[in-house]
């Protein structure tokens, strides 16, 4: 189903890139997700998988470097852009959209690096990769430090008392990597490299991070089971593990001073995507809602005839509406300004967040029984939803730390651009 | 003390330096087929630079215009950039730099600079500015 844009300037381009990216979220993401939805986790990612093909198309079409500029062989969307093609990805399915984003961290990591060898051997040719080969991961979260990892600049961000779970010491010309990432890394079991974060000065807790490019092929790297998950079972996510593993120096491209201000700039990005496929995704429960209560007839009449239906059917338009216009905001505030403003883009992921969960149980109980089979879409919806409650910073974690920056900065003053 | 003595003297070289990118490299047909043209807000001195395919123009001029990307920042990290001691992504998100204009395109003016960064050391000596 297609919706109206309220947008009136939409450029001719801006209505192709969506046309494109809901052909390929209709006819390749659906099916694939529906498919992966019911296998184990194993199988998802078996040489026989969907997930395979998926990737082929999605990097033939360039999704898999929709975050990255044109100057090293990006997509270079613009943030209006980049928020209508995120949407109608959400929409084909939350976890695939994101598998197909995360991919890209090391490349855009080795980009920030501004080092010209890292930019040639990593992010050049991923942008050049059309067949799925060269898949990245995003190695942050640890199983004793979750959200944590999102309180740039509050106390215990700078607590030396705080251990983190994955190090790095130099030794010569090289970084030596020891310890584990939790079973949330995204794209974790699956990729060939990694943007990993590692703690390498234990005196400043976890200002002392660091972010390095790993190769998974090398000596001392190992990854876990995939993980066994009740939505968003499409997003492959699992633990890795680092024995001595040795990196050359460079490949640590962010230092300690660096970390932080890397780590609210990625927050500040990654919120406006999840705002944007959270939107789709709410866009896709409405649409399964609107569609059945126009077919489905009870108490004499169709559904979407009784009073109260009409008012919960409006009210999930709203909160597509709603959360569609507050993601675009923050993508054309915060991709349009560097450093950006994290509280718009932190807004944006916790409003879309619950709009889509809110949509998703409204579905469910709008189709009533049918809702809860695997026969309907809704259910699948439902269970992926709630993931985007706790996915990249758990909601009121972003709250928390959306206050703290309301204190720092508030009002923000124009000169601050 | 700031490394540039004086606007003026930021405005002299500076003027040397776009005019002969444009001039002398493809600077300034890159920045016209990437549709950019760049503005300058630096403190310390205070200058305010325009820059487009045509070269550079200064303070009042410059400040008439509405260039694509904006940058900010102070003359002391104008010139650590310039001698390619500057990780301008590092730099950014301290907020030594403030940008504003698509990320996309700033990020893509980093690489067109490239020319008037090997030529810069050959200015600092000229007009007996630091290179440490």
């Amino acid at each position: 189903m297609d919706y109206f844009d309220v947008n009136l300037d939409l450029s001719d381009e801006d209505l192709a890139l969506k046309e494109a990216a809901h052909k390929f979220a209709k006819e390749v993401m659906r099916p694939v997700a529906k498919e992966l939805d019911q296998m184990t986790p194993e199988e998802a990612i078996a040489e026989k998988s969907p997930l395979w093909s998926f990737f082929r198309q999605g990097y033939e079409l360039g999704y898999h470097k929709i975050l990255l500029p044109d100057y090293v062989g990006g997509l270079a969307l613009n943030p209006l852009q980049m928020n209508i093609v995120m949407e109608e990805l959400g929409w084909g399915s939350f976890g695939l959209a994101c598998q197909i984003a995360v991919v890209s961290f090391p490349a855009l990591g080795a980009m920030y690096s501004n080092d010209e060898e890292l930019i040639e051997k990593i992010t050049i040719p991923f942008c050049e990769c059309t067949d799925g080969s060269i898949r990245g991961c995003w190695g942050a979260t640890e199983p004793d430090r979750g959200s944590d990892l999102l309180a740039m600049g509050e106390p215990i961000y700078h607590d030396p008392k705080v251990r983190c779970n994955c190090t790095a010491k130099r030794e010569g010309d090289e970084w030596v990597i020891n310890g584990q990432k939790s079973a949330w890394v995204s794209s974790g079991t699956i990729s060939t490299h990694c943007m990993l974060h590692v703690q390498t000065d234990p005196s400043k807790g976890m200002a002392g991070f660091g972010a390095c490019l790993v190769p998974m092929d090398l000596p001392g790297v190992s990854k876990g089971k995939p993980l066994d998950k009740m939505g968003q079972r499409d997003l492959n996510q699992g633990e890795l593990f680092f024995d001595d593993v040795r990196i050359p120096a460079n490949y640590m491209f962010v230092d300690p001073d660096f970390h932080e201000g890397i780590m609210e700039m990625l927050l500040t990005n990654a919120n406006v995507w999840m705002a944007s496929w959270a939107t789709g995704l709410a866009r896709a429960a409405f649409e399964e809602a609107f569609s059945y209560c126009k077919e489905r007839v009870q108490g004499g009449r169709l559904l979407m005839e009784h009073y109260s239906i009409k008012q919960r059917i409006f009210s999930m338009f709203a909160r597509v509406e709603t959360s569609r216009a507050i993601a675009r905001a923050a993508a054309n505030l915060n991709f349009n300004i560097s450093p950006g403003f994290p509280e718009y883009s932190m807004t944006a992921k916790i409003t879309a967040t619950e709009n889509c969960l809110q949509n998703a149980h409204d579905a469910i109980q709008l189709l009533g029984g049918n809702g809860l089979t695997k026969e309907y879409l809704a259910e699948k919806l439902y269970r992926d939803a709630r993931a985007t409650l706790i996915e990249d910073g758990n909601n009121e974690i972003l709250a928390r730390h959306g206050g703290h920056t309301l204190l720092e900065y508030y009002p923000r003053n124009r000169d601050d651009i | 003390m700031a490394i540039f003595e004086s606007s003026a003297k930021m405005k002299e070289i500076f003027g040397e330096i776009w005019t002969d990118m444009v001039n002398n490299t493809d600077f300034g047909k890159e920045l016209k087929e990437a549709g950019i043209t760049i503005g300058f807000v630096v403190t310390d001195p205070d200058v305010v630079m325009y820059v487009d395919e045509k070269g550079p123009i200064f303070d009042e001029e410059a400040e008439k215009k509405t260039p694509v990307v904006t940058m900010k920042m102070a003359g002391d990290t104008v010139h650590s950039f310039w001698l390619k001691k500057l990780n301008v992504p590092k730099a950014l998100a301290l907020r030594q730099i403030k940008a504003k204009g698509p990320v996309s395109k700033v990020l893509k003016i980093l690489p067109l600079l490239k020319p008037g960064q090997e030529k810069y050391p050959s200015y600092c000596e000229k007009y007996n500015l630091p290179m440490d």
